[in-house]
């Protein structure tokens, strides 16, 4: 038996040789990983200050803003790219490649001054013709952009000199200034376009910061500082995005790993990066809205009381403690807090069972049942059973579907649904989360809502300039929204983002993005 | 033996063109369409038609296969939907990472199965036997999610031995990028040296018991010599189907094990591509793990018999 265990000996050796083997491995390679992964204990152990590594919630599937659709993309935009004019923490409109703008009294035509000097990374200059070009190829039906609809509304462009553009609109259009600060007023270099035509989404050329570099699918993305840019020079050179769509991966990889930043942390895991001490944790309200969407042309939501019922039947204070920790703020109306068009006096009311079981007797209907369609997630399958078991209480019989999110969008827009869990990323004008959902025939309003004061007041709202008026007719529609009950408001989403304690220069801007440009390392 | 190469050969082809058949008409039954995907909740009907248009999502299914097929022939796998890159080329960057992991899982699970099924076996009915068969029976349960995340937590939160997760290419950074593969080569690993262990156990437990065996203590020879020079190699056909299976398995990747650990390889592509509806990613994910599949039970069948001489391929067995 003996010479047994000198058979197998070798084999303990060699699986001890290669288990050391590679230890010593690893801390060869010292400069990499390990001292990174203790460098997040202490600001001081860090020896490298020329890379940073973002970590995102999904791999960016589109690197031409003119083509984009997923969120996760205008992250990267942040750094590759420029818009012509950027929003500040307080929503305020600020400067970035137009230096200045008029708006004409008849709000139909805007006049950009540009910023002069500024090179798109392959060198090609920018200019009035530039511009000129970015919005020709974003309002060309042959390109499919998703951009169209929101520009749509332009009219004609005009190059006034080299460093001046005119756009005239069809009809004024207030929120034409937000819609610039986001994927639409992204310029692209006119010459990587025209070179290197679909394969430019692969090879994007912008006025950001920083240039591309390169791109692995589900791996990196890295982009290294633009030395000719005309802002503040970037004190990092070089910034890598790492994708990780699992949250308590993206935050343990934050804790211990080489990620530096997090663009997301979810709601369970708040208290876990709270209590790690080397990161420092910032949120803001975004501008969102979530909560349930009914088809108003199907049974039983084709009944006004019954919509009613459900609105006030849910409790969304219960809703945003359970599901969400509190990381969340309870809505009545598609405009969130950071909105200046929120209507502070449309309060979150308490959950009114009786008065919810009123109405639904009121509405003549008995044992009123309907499917809830939402996407697979476990977060959205405990929001639906908490719904599911408030509206039990009224005597609602609720039943709930997974669909696959896209699938879900499609039945959505043929209207195969009784209600279902979809919401909105929001926009930095009221407009952008109240007129496509919910004036008659909205290119969002798949509820097929339509009340003709609605549209009036939205109408109204988008073709004033006037904040205080505006103001007033979105609240009007707040109201309204909420007798009407086409869509129930549950919750705004508030943004978390995570960060090792040395990095310094984040602002968070409701938009949500990481601007790349002053981030510094202590 | 060259004929029984040929007809192999012919057979795989075979069996690769109704693997393409089958692959291209589930893609295209999937929900979803790959329009709406791309276009977002905000598409009006006239963008989601011309998009649709022009990705020749309107051509009937038949026409679509064979733009497909004769594209693969000629060494054309299409382009991304999402993104318009080459389809090959994002599959020929994935093709290493997966490989490295795969190498290095097999590494683990080899450097843990020999002996410890070796062990099992020998010492049938003691301690060693009892361990042996307890780590086989936690290493088939535990789920790889969960493993995953235990190394993790141990190796990198705590100990701070190994970096959590990420990838970096062989190339790049030799000793980073095997840093970055041990936790999850232990994960793959284990599991993989679990079923291994099993089946090497019962294998050798079968030889272990014949005639011959018995004649060659009876001539003296050491115990050492006995399992490892006459019993391993009778009892390694099983462990090898097995292994087989599971390589051509690890081929299309894993992906718990690569989305725990961050690892860019097959797995997480094939898995982002189903859920954009990436249709010629997804195809040739597909039919490049299947490729692997019918490659590697080919090279098994090779293996046999140079492992055991008396396995003929080719010969129908006149028993």
């Amino acid at each position: 038996m003996k010479t047994l265990r000198k058979a197998i000996l070798p084999f303990v050796v060699i699986a001890l040789f290669a288990f050391l083997a590679a230890c010593g491995g690893q801390s060869s390679s010292n400069g990499g990983s390990s001292s990174d992964a203790k460098s997040g204990q202490s600001a001081s152990t860090r020896t490298d200050k020329s890379k940073l590594v973002i970590g995102l919630d999904a791999d960016p599937p589109q690197l031409d803003p003119a083509m984009s659709t997923a969120a996760v993309d205008r992250q990267v935009y942040q750094s590759i790219y420029n818009t012509l004019v950027d929003i500040d923490k307080n929503l305020n409109y600020v400067p970035e490649l137009a230096t200045s703008w008029k708006i004409s009294d008849d709000g139909k035509t805007y006049t950009f001054y540009l910023r002069k000097n500024v090179l798109f990374q392959d060198g090609t200059p920018f200019n009035a013709e530039a511009v000129k070009f970015n919005f020709e190829r974003m309002l060309d039906p042959k390109l499919g952009s998703p951009r169209l609809s929101e520009i749509n509304l332009i009219d004609k462009i005009t190059v006034v000199d080299d460093y001046t553009i005119r756009i005239h609109l069809k009809q004024p259009y207030a929120p034409f200034l937000s819609v610039l600060s986001d994927r639409a007023g992204m310029m692209v270099s006119p010459t990587a376009v025209k070179k290197e035509g679909k394969d430019f989404a692969n090879h994007p050329v912008g006025t950001g910061p920083y240039k591309f570099v390169k791109h692995v699918k589900q791996g990196d993305l890295v982009v290294e500082r633009f030395d000719k840019y005309w802002g503040n020079k970037p004190k990092i050179k070089t910034i890598v995005y790492k994708p990780f769509p699992d949250g308590t991966t993206r935050l343990t990889n934050l804790i211990s790993g080489d990620v530096d930043i997090v663009n997301t942390i979810d709601y369970k895991d708040i208290k876990r990066a709270n209590s790690a001490v080397n990161l420092k944790v910032s949120s803001t309200e975004s501008l969102g809205f979530q909560g349930i969407q009914l088809n108003t042309k199907v049974k039983p939501f084709d009944n006004k009381k019954v919509r009613q019922a459900v609105n006030i039947a849910l409790d969304r204070n219960a809703i945003a403690k359970v599901v969400f920790f509190n990381g969340v703020v309870p809505a009545t109306s598609p405009f969130p807090e950071t909105s200046w068009a929120h209507p502070s006096d449309l309060q979150v009311p308490k959950a009114d069972v009786a008065k919810a079981k009123q109405l639904l007797k009121e509405s003549g209907l008995n044992n009123v049942s309907f499917t809830l369609k939402i996407s697979p997630s476990p977060q959205e399958k405990q929001l639906a059973q908490m719904i599911q078991s408030m509206l039990q209480q009224v005597g609602f019989k609720v039943k709930i579907e997974m669909v696959e999110f896209g699938t879900l969008l499609e039945q959505i827009a043929e209207g195969d649904y009784q209600a279902a869990r979809v919401g909105w990323s929001g926009r930095t004008d009221p407009d952008g989360n109240a007129y496509a959902w919910f004036t008659t025939n909205g290119t969002l309003n798949y509820m097929k809502y339509s009340n003709p004061e609605v549209d009036k007041l939205l109408q109204e709202a988008r073709t004033s300039l006037d904040q205080e008026k505006r103001k007033a007719l979105y609240d009007r529609v707040s109201k309204i929204l909420w007798d009407d009950a086409p869509y129930i408001f549950l919750y705004y989403p508030k943004d978390y983002k995570a960060m090792k304690n040395d990095v310094e220069g984040f602002v968070h801007v409701p938009d949500i993005m990481i601007r790349t440009e002053n981030l510094q390392f202590k | 033996m060259v004929r029984y190469l040929a007809r192999r050969f012919l057979l795989m082809i075979v069996i690769l063109f109704i693997v393409s058949v089958i692959i291209f008409s589930l893609v295209n039954v999937l929900p979803g369409d790959p329009a709406r995907l791309m276009l977002g909740q905000e598409a009006t009907p006239e963008a989601l038609a011309a998009l649709r248009k022009e990705m020749g999502l309107n051509d009937p299914l038949y026409i679509q296969y064979i733009h497909w097929v004769g594209g693969i022939l000629h060494g054309d796998f299409g382009y991304s939907l999402r993104d318009h890159s080459p389809v090959l080329k994002t599959l020929l960057q994935k093709i290493p990472v997966t490989l490295e992991l795969t190498f290095f899982s097999f590494v683990v699970a080899i450097l843990i199965a020999l002996p410890v099924g070796i062990l099992s076996a020998t010492r049938r009915g003691r301690l060693s036997d009892y361990l042996g068969t307890f780590f086989a029976l936690s290493g088939i349960s535990l789920p790889s999610f969960w493993l995953g995340i235990l190394l993790i937590y141990l190796f990198a939160v705590k100990l701070k031995w190994f970096p959590p997760s990420g990838y970096v290419p062989l190339s790049e950074n030799f000793g980073k990028s095997i840093a970055l593969m041990i936790l999850p080569a232990i994960t793959l690993g284990t599991h993989l040296a679990a079923e291994l262990t099993r089946m090497l156990r019962s294998s050798l437990l079968d030889v272990l018991q014949s005639d011959y065996i018995r004649t060659a203590y009876a001539k003296g020879l050491l115990e050492r010599a006995v399992v490892i020079g006459h019993a391993l190699k009778n009892a390694l056909v099983p462990v090898l189907t097995v292994g087989g299976l599971q390589l051509a398995a690890f081929f299309g990747g894993s992906v718990i094990t690569e989305t725990i650990f961050g690892i860019p390889g097959i797995g997480q592509l094939v898995v982002n591509a189903i859920l954009t509806r990436d249709f010629p990613v997804v195809q040739a994910c597909v039919l490049f793990m299947a490729f692997m599949v019918v490659v590697i039970n080919f090279l098994v069948d090779i293996a046999y018999s140079i492992i055991d001489p008396r396995i003929k391929l080719g010969e129908v067995s006149k028993g």
